[in-house]
């Protein structure tokens, strides 16, 4: 099935143009600067052409149109008709409790979302204006909504409530949720392919490290725990935000320094973490050059990194009363051996050794434990397009079975 | 295999250019006539909402001086981890500078942003009258002064209307829209679409000396400087007493010193003179302190003292 995978944001529409049977990228590109007269629209085919216009795209109505226009388009397209795009898969932030997997997008699934406003109040909205743009451009396209929460939706509520007035979790539906849900579920289901084992049959602990960082206990399949909370600033240190924090720490520091409301959160989501530890950069390579260098904060923030996760590493292997493998993915677990390194030393008596030289291979899917290694360790490259599409297209497939069993 | 073509143009790409749904009440552009602390503040109010700005100054100093103001006042935001770097580069990117008045015709909305003279606002909005399009909505940021008497000697009193903004205003959170005696109720609802834009909470008021807020502090700042005056209590005595005794962020003298000994003066005598009511009657020790040039914050010194950086000094007994 050919799947168009939208993610749109509050100024931009990132897309992806998937055959699912044979996980081909026909073309991908995006949208930047929407609402303005320099938008920037980028394209690229499968076979590395590319293009590159700029010119006025006022709203994302608008933009996805293009991206439509774009997809025809006689020159640089890859289909002739609109009724080539056989369904849309839509990345949507947050699903809250309404969601615990990917939904077919109707009526009542827009209002829910639309009711979901308030706990995304940044994302969720774009996600909606793509959607309804969707609607009215390709009216008779089937939509299927995929959640960066849905994932975490199964965890016990002994993992997802906090310790503070149970009334706030009903009256405001304060509690844990997670976020990076399909990546999650994405290198944790290759990791049960690469290990040859049934995905209900293990337990896996994946962390996405990448310019937000959150990791998952994966018991049997079902996301049991995860680090990001009700936003996605709780949890392990990321590049500017600050992770775990005493929650006293924000209020006595918005006295001390006389902040307001958003000044506090500003501080804690865009000058903390690497870049408020190290005053260096937000940017783990450039941490590193720097620490290599001599410099005592890049490493101070390093070091803070790879301990937050480390601790985790402790209480998911408590939790989840075992392990069988550990996934690395994202910008930073992808790429970054030195972070491996740092997180796995001194593991050995959990049974997770790390094999140094394999550790330095930079290569797509790979393992990177020794052979004697209880715990397998893998690094994954995500990716979120693929698995938006391949939910997208077996929801549509089954709506379309049961279309024809009625007919 | 990659093609690089920078002649191919949007329009190509579809047929026929689709129109984004035509929206009157849009507003993408701003122009703002005067670049002191009101001008510079709704220019990052709305910059920061994705607008171009454009900032008209009398001469060349000056509008260095208002780049400098906005450029320092953002950089002590990032010192307090209100804002970032490259928050602030994206922000001075949408704003531009200049001395000719002519710039802003092309400008969804113009906000006029200068001293509160009403001479002075009249001959701005004339000659702004004679040069921009008949649909360009006019928004006067006064506090005090008759928004009818402003709009006179123009062609379109309907499409004049007062937002009055307040200091500083990237953080003050609402914004009084001021309609005068013809301001029509398309031009009420483009200025609440533009206060929304801007993520500023719209209260409407009628036409009226002060209006809202102004009027409500006012006499409230006056009467603690009665208080003073008296020599019931010293002026830290007084702000500590009513910050804590009615839970508010800051004390009321200090409160007149960060908004203008000079400013405030103003805004009394016009209050006095409009309303004739004796309670706008200046106190005799804030004329004392405006003739000693004692202006507050931006002087170092009014009611209390303060360092460079606008930190009030804390005197030893």
């Amino acid at each position: 099935m050919k799947v168009l995978v939208l993610n749109c944001g509050s100024s931009s529409v990132k897309y992806q143009f998937i055959n699912t049977e044979n996980k081909l990228v026909l073309s991908k590109g995006s949208i930047e600067s929407i609402g303005s007269s320099s938008a920037i629209l980028t394209h690229q085919r499968y076979d590395g052409d590319t293009i590159k216009i700029t010119g006025e795209i006022l709203d994302h109505d608008l933009a996805i149109e293009y991206v439509i226009a774009v997809l025809l388009s006689k020159n640089h397209g890859v289909i002739k008709d609109r009724s080539e795009i056989e369904a849309v898969g839509h990345r949507v932030v947050h699903g809250g409790e309404d969601f615990s997997g990917s939904v077919l997008i109707t009526d009542t699934v827009i209002q829910t979302l639309r009711e979901n406003i308030e706990l995304a109040p940044l994302h969720n909205p774009p996600n909606i204006k793509g959607i309804v743009a969707c609607l009215k451009h390709l009216p008779d396209v089937p939509m299927v909504g995929v959640f960066d929460t849905a994932f975490h939706q199964k965890m016990p509520p002994r993992a997802f409530l906090y310790g503070i007035p149970y009334l706030l979790y009903k009256r405001y539906k304060i509690r844990r949720y997670g976020f990076h849900g399909t990546s999650h579920l994405y290198v944790s289901k290759r990791a049960a392919e690469l290990l040859g084992k049934a995905y209900d049959s293990i337990k896996i602990i994946s962390c996405h490290l990448g310019n937000g960082c959150s990791i998952a206990a994966i018991d049997r399949g079902i996301s049991i725990d995860t680090s990001m909370g009700f936003t996605p600033l709780e949890g392990l240190l990321m590049g500017t935000r600050c992770g775990d924090l005493d929650p006293s720490i924000p209020l006595h520091v918005m006295a001390k320094e006389d902040l307001t409301l958003a000044e506090v959160n500003t501080m804690l989501n865009k000058h903390s973490g690497l870049m408020g530890i190290s005053g260096v950069s937000n940017d783990m390579r450039e941490l590193i050059k720097t620490m290599n260098e001599g410099n005592e904060r890049s490493r101070l923030a390093f070091e803070v990194f790879c301990y937050r996760i480390k601790k985790y590493f402790g209480a998911y292997i408590a939790a989840l009363g075992g392990l069988d493998a550990i996934v690395f993915t994202g910008g930073i677990g992808e790429n970054s051996f030195e972070v491996r390194k740092e997180v796995l030393t001194n593991l050995e008596f959990l049974g997770i050794e790390l094999d140094d030289e394999k550790n330095l291979i930079q290569n797509g899917d790979r393992i990177i434990s020794k052979d004697s290694s209880k715990v397998k360790v893998f690094v994954i490259p995500t990716n979120e397009e693929l698995v938006i599409a391949l939910e997208t297209a077996q929801i549509v497939s089954e709506l379309r079975k049961e279309m024809s069993n009625k007919s | 295999m990659v093609s690089e073509e920078k002649k191919l143009k949007l329009q190509d790409l579809i047929d026929e250019m689709p129109l984004p749904q035509v929206d009157s009440e849009r507003i993408e552009s701003v122009g703002i006539i005067g670049g002191g602390i009101m001008g510079t503040g709704i220019a990052q109010a709305s910059s920061q909402a994705g607008l171009d700005v454009i900032i008209v100054e009398k001469d060349e100093v000056s509008s260095e001086r208002s780049r400098k103001m906005l450029s320092e006042a953002m950089d002590r935001e990032i010192q307090r981890w209100g804002m970032t770097i490259s928050e602030k580069k994206a922000i001075l990117q949408r704003i531009r500078w200049t001395t000719d008045i002519s710039e802003v015709s092309e400008c969804d909305i113009i906000i006029e942003a200068v001293d509160e003279d009403l001479n002075l606002k009249r001959e701005i909005f004339r000659k702004l009258d004679r040069i921009c399009p008949p649909d360009t909505i006019f928004v006067s940021n006064t506090s005090t002064l008759s928004l009818s008497k402003i709009a006179d000697g123009t062609s379109r009193a309907d499409k004049t209307i007062g937002m009055h903004f307040l200091n500083p205003v990237p953080k003050i959170p609402v914004v009084e829209i001021v309609r005068g005696i013809e301001t029509s109720d398309e031009t009420t609802k483009i200025a609440r679409g533009f206060a929304k834009k801007l993520g500023k909470t719209a209260v409407e008021v009628f036409e009226y000396p002060g209006f809202i807020t102004t009027r409500v502090i006012i006499p409230f700042l006056n009467e603690a400087m009665h208080i003073l005056m008296e020599g019931l209590a010293t002026a830290e005595g007084i702000d500590t007493a009513t910050k804590l005794g009615y839970n508010l962020p800051i004390g009321p003298l200090e409160l007149a010193d960060s908004m203008g000994l000079d400013e405030i003066l103003a805004w009394m005598e016009t209050l006095w003179h409009e309303l004739g009511e004796p309670r706008y009657r200046p106190c005799p020790l804030l004329r004392k302190y405006v003739r000693e040039g004692k202006l507050g914050k931006k002087t170092g010194e009014g009611f209390f003292k303060y360092d460079s950086h606008g930190r009030k000094i804390i005197e030893s007994k």
